[in-house]
């Protein structure tokens, strides 16, 4: 455990952001020349967001001081315990920090928010940013669901942040449907704090499977606790059946915050329910002799591949009608979680590995995805299927970007989506048994099931003419080079994918 | 756990028999009065000013968040002082005092944001709404 100089030293990223963000709220206040703000807002938060990536490399140094690399027994936690800081959190705040930075990219040009508004919109990007940062280290129940709220909280009020109604609309359902799932989590729990009195990550194992046995009655409420916080990563992961939220909130906020709550969120509600599950199902005195889940934890593995299934079945069946791109690719995203589902299931180094090279190469794929809809929807106002027809002939930039962001989504080669797809199902594959056999037979069928919908979106793309009274040509702007650039990452990690691979299995190094 | 859930099952009956028995014994023990005031909102004659549905004015709820600023500063501030009473009152005092401050300089912008953006002042003109308002359904509040 690390002592509070070093703590504060590893709290560095998040200290970083949360004095920008502060610094961007009193500017919106202070700040009247709209010309000022123009440059001053984004700016200040993309030079916050550098200097959080550079202070978070610097935390990876202090990891390896002399004192000790002993993640397995709470080594690298700071502040008594109560944060973590293995190369699982500092991977997925890297990628958190990422997406912030396309979010504000993304934003820029766009005439979604408006501009008087822009400094608490860049503040409470920073402020989200921050409370995802010590979600993916979170390490104690108390600080896990602290930081879940900082996260959600944030991304309610950026949900309704659009002038339209329909945004407003759609922030108060999110923040409606988080409430339930929040108070759900809390109290599960509460449930846990009065069986066992404890909140450690730590000692989940030992509360369920330690001496003295529970009784059948303790175990029951046990059970049910557990239940219930699973429904609250659940929420955050938008996982079915805590789904409904997802594509009303996307459709209805900017599109910026659609593509930042589609990836960042998602992931580092994953990263904490690695760690959760992790700590759950594994005996951490001696991991490499125990199975994953010992028989009496295996329900709560079948419960996770449940959620896996009905995500990616009901996520994919349910985009096959939508017209709407952003609700099309918030039913992908459900699909989504329900393939990163398949990760945690396989669990084990191999599985935490998966599921962080998958969550990076979905950033990529899914952010890119994103950029182009706000492209469009920048050029025609709409973000419409039918405002994709015949996009190859009025910007084949845009067009050929989307289709391989698509390609990636659905997992084929030689996209980084198919590289994903291939470690998810291998560490899914490697344990044996008839559970993985099952998921992975559902994943494969999913797979099929969403290249349809992904396929009709290329057809209006490239088969289909152009819907008269749009625009000839859509010029490529900030979100157009954004899409490039992913494009090209995506093809590229779908080829030269070894870093990441290897960067990935750094991050599952918390298993050891 | 089977006999944890019979002590609940008899909580249920019993708690149902005992209400049914006092509320059969009060039936002759009582004096009967009706009036028509006890058929009202509060049962004494106290009559009720308007309907119970109408919107509160939002400047209470800013007034609210803002006293959540200050709040905050009390609720963190007594305890922190507490905890470290023994430091303070040796050589770690400053340490103390800078702690606190710094948390109370972050309480302050706070303060400073909601002053600057006007939301202090209980009259204060705002932009016309960009959404035509939503019809409830129900008459609208007296002011």
């Amino acid at each position: 455990m690390f002592g509070n100089l070093v703590s504060m030293r590893l709290l560095a990223p998040a200290v970083v952001l949360g004095a920008v963000a502060l610094f961007l709220f009193l500017a919106s206040a202070f700040v009247r020349r709209r010309e000022t703000g123009r440059w001053l807002f984004p700016g200040a938060a993309l030079i916050g967001l550098a200097a959080a990536l550079v202070t978070l490399l610097e935390t990876v140094r202090l990891q390896y001081l002399p004192d000790g690399y002993n993640c397995l027994l709470g080594g690298c936690t700071a502040f008594l315990g109560m944060l973590a800081y293995d190369p699982l959190a500092v991977f997925f705040q890297a990628l958190v920090m990422l997406a912030a930075v396309a979010a504000v990219v993304l934003t820029v040009g766009s005439p979604a928010v408006p501009q008087a508004r822009r400094g608490e919109y860049f503040g409470l990007i920073l402020a989200m940013t921050v409370g995802m940062c010590l979600l993916v280290s979170a390490n104690h129940l108390l600080m896990l669901y602290v930081a879940l709220e900082a996260v959600s909280l944030c991304s309610y009020l950026l949900t309704g942040f659009d002038a339209k109604a329909r945004s407003a609309e759609a922030g108060l359902k999110y923040a409606l449907y988080g409430g339930v799932a929040s108070a759900v989590m809390l109290f599960g729990l509460s449930w846990w704090y009065g069986l066992f009195g404890s909140l450690n990550l730590q000692s989940l194992h030992f509360c369920m499977l330690g001496s003295p046995a529970l009784s059948p009655g303790e175990s029951g409420a046990a059970v049910v606790a557990l239940l219930f916080i699973l429904a609250g990563f659940g929420f955050k992961i938008a996982a079915v059946p805590f789904h409904q939220w997802c594509p009303d909130a996307y459709e209805g906020a900017p599109t910026p915050i659609a593509a930042l709550l589609s990836v960042a969120p998602k992931l580092s509600g994953f990263a904490v329910l690695l760690r959760f599950a992790f700590n759950l199902l594994f005996d951490p005195r001696d991991p490499e002799t125990l199975a994953y889940a010992p028989a009496q934890l295996e329900w709560a593995l079948w419960a996770i591949a449940a959620l896996s299934a009905l995500s990616m079945t009901i996520g994919n069946l349910a985009a096959i009608p939508q017209n709407n791109l952003k609700r099309l690719l918030a039913y992908s995203s459900i699909a989504h979680a329900g393939y990163l589902l398949m990760g945690v299931v396989g669990g084990s180094q191999g599985g935490i590995a998966a599921v962080s090279l998958y969550g990076a190469v979905y950033l990529v794929m899914n952010l890119g995805a994103f950029a182009v809809v706000a492209a469009v929807e920048r050029a025609t106002g709409s973000e419409d299927l039918l405002a994709f027809h015949g996009l190859a002939k009025r910007s084949p930039l845009l067009a050929v970007c989307m289709a391989v962001f698509l390609l990636a989504l659905t997992g084929l080669p030689p996209t980084a989506g198919f590289v994903g797809k291939v470690y998810l199902f291998a560490s899914l594959l490697k344990g044996g048994g008839s559970l993985p056999v099952i998921l992975a037979v559902v994943g494969i069928v999913n797979t099929v099931i969403s290249l349809y919908f992904y396929a009709r979106v290329l057809r209006a793309m490239f088969l289909l003419p152009p819907e008269p009274g749009l625009p000839e040509r859509i010029a490529p702007d900030g979100a157009g080079l954004l899409a490039a650039a992913l494009a090209v990452l995506t093809l590229a990690l779908g080829v030269f994918f070894g870093p990441l691979a290897m960067l990935a299995e750094w991050s599952a190094g918390f298993v050891r | 756990m089977g006999f944890e859930l019979a002590m609940v099952l008899g909580f249920f009956v019993v708690s149902g028999l005992a209400l049914w028995a006092l509320l059969f014994v009060g039936r002759f023990l009582r004096l009967r009065a009706p009036r028509p005031e006890k058929l009202t909102t509060y049962e004494c004659g106290e009559l009720p000013v308007g309907p119970a549905w109408f919107n509160f004015n939002n400047r209470f709820y800013l007034v609210a968040l803002v006293f959540v600023a200050l709040d905050v500063g009390v609720a963190a501030a007594i305890p922190l002082v507490v905890i470290l009473r023994e430091a303070a009152a040796g050589s770690g005092g400053w340490l103390v005092f800078l702690l606190l401050f710094g948390f109370l300089l972050l309480l302050a912008v706070a303060l400073a944001y909601v002053w600057k953006k006007g939301d202090l002042r209980w009259l204060r003109d705002l932009p016309a709404p960009e959404c035509a308002p939503v019809d409830t359904g129900r008459p609208e509040p007296k002011p």
